[in-house]
């Protein structure tokens, strides 16, 4: 009689995995209790050892050997709001809070169209700025230069991407144009941008820009950072963006234009579509760099978390606290970026539905 | 556009790809309603030919009238002509990120103006018409070949147009989808649809067409309608490719 098959029960797969041989069982019991010690040694540091109050201060670093989150109750206000205005900080708060709301709202399928989505960030981007720069409704005036920490960093991720993406989009067309005059020139554009460190781009638009530009366009120091910036995003996602166009088999443009679909039909309905479905897992790569890499405008003065979180232990009161600041920032920028990530996983499920 | 003119006036038409002589001195007159099968060795141009019907290909010399319009480089002439030229194509082409009825209505709303609720309601009536209108929810890659290149020809449809073009529509199919498929393009042809086929399905051929075309090199060598092409063959080329394709 044919064996039957039986389905390992989750203990039978345990010991077939990891303790099949005498190595086996060695190298597990060997890394496990590594780990362990290891994930309790932090366990004991992060929690049980802690100290968690402001008012507790003295107890740091006498020998309790646990983190001193009293550090994040004190500075946590610099942290997400930089040099804003202590008063007026909620303002900041409420303008963060927006930001993220926007993001959360342009992740639903339902605002996935040419209407709803503009009009989604327009409405975002002016609570953003009318909140932060004040000015308005009998809010203080707060000048860009003012603002920091958390809302400045989304409000550089979103306003790069934002801006860069459509740019990408055009560029990756012009990229491909069939009159190599163009496709040329904006390959070498591309490659150009491309060549230069982000740090050398955003000196150029900070600094260099005014002395070229008429004073009407110069604008303040932090919308020229985010388009030298969005530039810089721009090429890099074109190139992407350009990749998924070219896995697309030509019949499918072919199909449309037999169809009498225009040029921008044929982009908006066929290409387009297609190539983002392709591109995903590198445009949420490039997403993920471009979020962490926002840290980079502290050399043109400006207090983004990283930023500000260096100012939080910079005091003597804080100095030795350095570790729990950066833990405190990286757990920051991890929810944002491991939320990013787990989102395309979703993506990339629910287009794979459509394309069996 | 009256009636009078041919569907497709062909006059000394040159092809190149690059310094390649595709296609030499085409000269071929469709009269409305007429079916045309084309058939030749493989890199004979066939496929050339008809991609140029609708401006897929450009071409080099000549003139190619399609339905009165001159095909020239005006963009407007090009979408005009378009609009009353349907294509199907050996692999599908259908858009895979789209249902069958999206894909269906997506042409007739773009190009025609139509809204959603009359184009869905054409779309049904064509992919009732090729027997899988249960199929509209689903998407291409759910589909058989065979019912893939049904859809094709339903989406080409909807577009209402005069002519059909069609580029071995069987030949990436497997055996037994391959009548699914000649079934819809008789009914076609019954209706009168003007038509050309490059297809070698020779049982279809001697079926539906008014005149069967052999092209070798660029060139059509011989043309005659399917019992004396089949019968009589004068070319020496066409017998032997005929003897190839029939086995004897
Ligand atoms: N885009 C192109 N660039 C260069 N040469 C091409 C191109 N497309 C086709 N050709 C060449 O032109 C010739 C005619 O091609 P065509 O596809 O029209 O042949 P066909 O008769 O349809 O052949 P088949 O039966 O294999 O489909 C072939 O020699 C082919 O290699
Ligand atoms: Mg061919």
């Amino acid at each position: 009689m044919a064996k039957t098959y039986h389905k390992p029960t989750f203990i039978e797969r345990i010991r077939a995995n990891y303790f099949s041989t005498w190595l086996d069982t060695t190298l597990t019991l060997g890394f496990g209790a590594l780990v362990l010690w290891v994930l309790l040694g932090l366990f004991d540091w992060a929690f049980l050892n802690a100290v968690w109050s402001e008012a507790e201060r003295e107890q740091c670093g006498h020998g309790s050997g646990g983190a001193c989150w009293a550090v994040i109750d004190a500075r946590w206000r610099l942290i997400f709001f930089g040099l804003y205005p202590f008063e007026e900080q909620w303002r900041s708060a409420i303008a963060c809070i927006a930001m993220v709301v926007t993001g959360a709202l342009s992740c639903v399928p339902w605002f996935w169209s040419a209407r709803r989505l503009p009009v989604l960030w327009l409405v975002g981007f002016a609570i953003f700025y009318v909140l932060m720069r004040g000015g308005l409704f009998g809010l203080t005036p707060v000048s860009e230069q003012n603002w920091g920490g958390l809302s400045l960093t989304l409000f550089i991720f979103a306003s790069v991407t934002l801006i860069g993406m459509p740019m990408a989009i055009v560029f990756a067309l012009l990229r491909r144009s069939h009159l190599p005059m163009i496709a040329g020139t904006m390959g070498v554009i591309i490659d150009t941008i491309r060549s230069l460190p982000l740090l050398s781009i955003m000196f150029t638009f900070a600094i260099v820009l005014p002395f070229v530009l008429p004073g009407w366009a110069v604008g303040d120091k932090l919308y020229r950072v985010i388009v030298g910036y969005a530039l810089f995003f721009a090429c890099y996602q074109a190139e992407i963006i350009r990749g998924g166009m070219q896995a697309l088999p030509a019949g499918q443009e072919e199909a449309a234009q037999a169809l009498g679909m225009g040029y921008w039909h044929r982009i908006g309905y066929i290409v387009l579509p297609q190539a983002f479905r392709n591109a995903l897992p590198p445009t949420i790569n490039q997403l993920v760099i471009t979020f962490k890499e926002t840290s980079l405008v502290v050399i043109i003065g400006f207090f983004e978390v990283l930023a500000s979180g260096n100012a939080a232990y910079g005091t003597a009161e804080w100095n030795f606290a350095h570790i729990e600041v950066y833990c405190f920032v990286a757990l920051i920028y991890f929810t944002f970026v491991f939320a990013l990530s787990r989102y395309g996983a979703y993506l990339e499920r629910r287009l794979a539905v459509a394309a069996r | 556009m009256t009636t009078q003119t041919p569907a497709i006036r062909i006059s000394d038409m040159d092809k190149y790809f690059g310094t390649f002589h595709v296609l030499r001195k085409i000269n071929l007159e469709v009269a409305r309603g007429e079916r045309i099968v084309i058939c030749g060795p493989s890199g004979s141009g066939k496929s050339t030919l008809i991609r140029c019907i609708n401006r897929l290909e450009e071409y080099e010399g000549g003139s190619i009238n399609v339905l009165g319009t001159e095909l020239d480089d005006n963009i407007d002439n090009i979408d005009a002509i378009r609009r009353e030229t349907g294509m199907v194509f050996q692999h599908f082409n259908l858009f895979p990120h789209m249902t069958i009825l999206d894909n269906c209505t997506l042409a007739p709303m773009l190009v025609r103006k139509q809204s959603r609720a009359e184009a869905e309601e054409v779309a049904m009536q064509y992919l009732t018409r090729v027997k899988i209108p249960e199929q509209a929810d689903k998407y291409p890659g759910q589909l058989s070949g065979g019912q893939q290149q049904r859809v094709a020809i339903a989406r080409a449809l909807c577009m209402k147009p005069e002519i059909m073009l069609f580029d071995e529509p069987t030949s990436a199919l497997d055996p037994e989808m391959i009548s699914e498929v000649l079934d819809v393009m008789v009914g076609l042809a019954n209706d009168g649809m003007t038509m050309i086929c490059v297809t070698h399905e020779m049982g279809f051929a001697r079926q539906v067409a008014d005149r069967v075309i052999f092209m070798s090199d660029g060139e059509i060598v011989e043309q005659a309608p399917p019992t004396e092409f089949f019968e009589t063959p004068k070319h020496a080329r066409t017998q032997a490719f005929l003897g190839q394709i029939l086995g004897h």
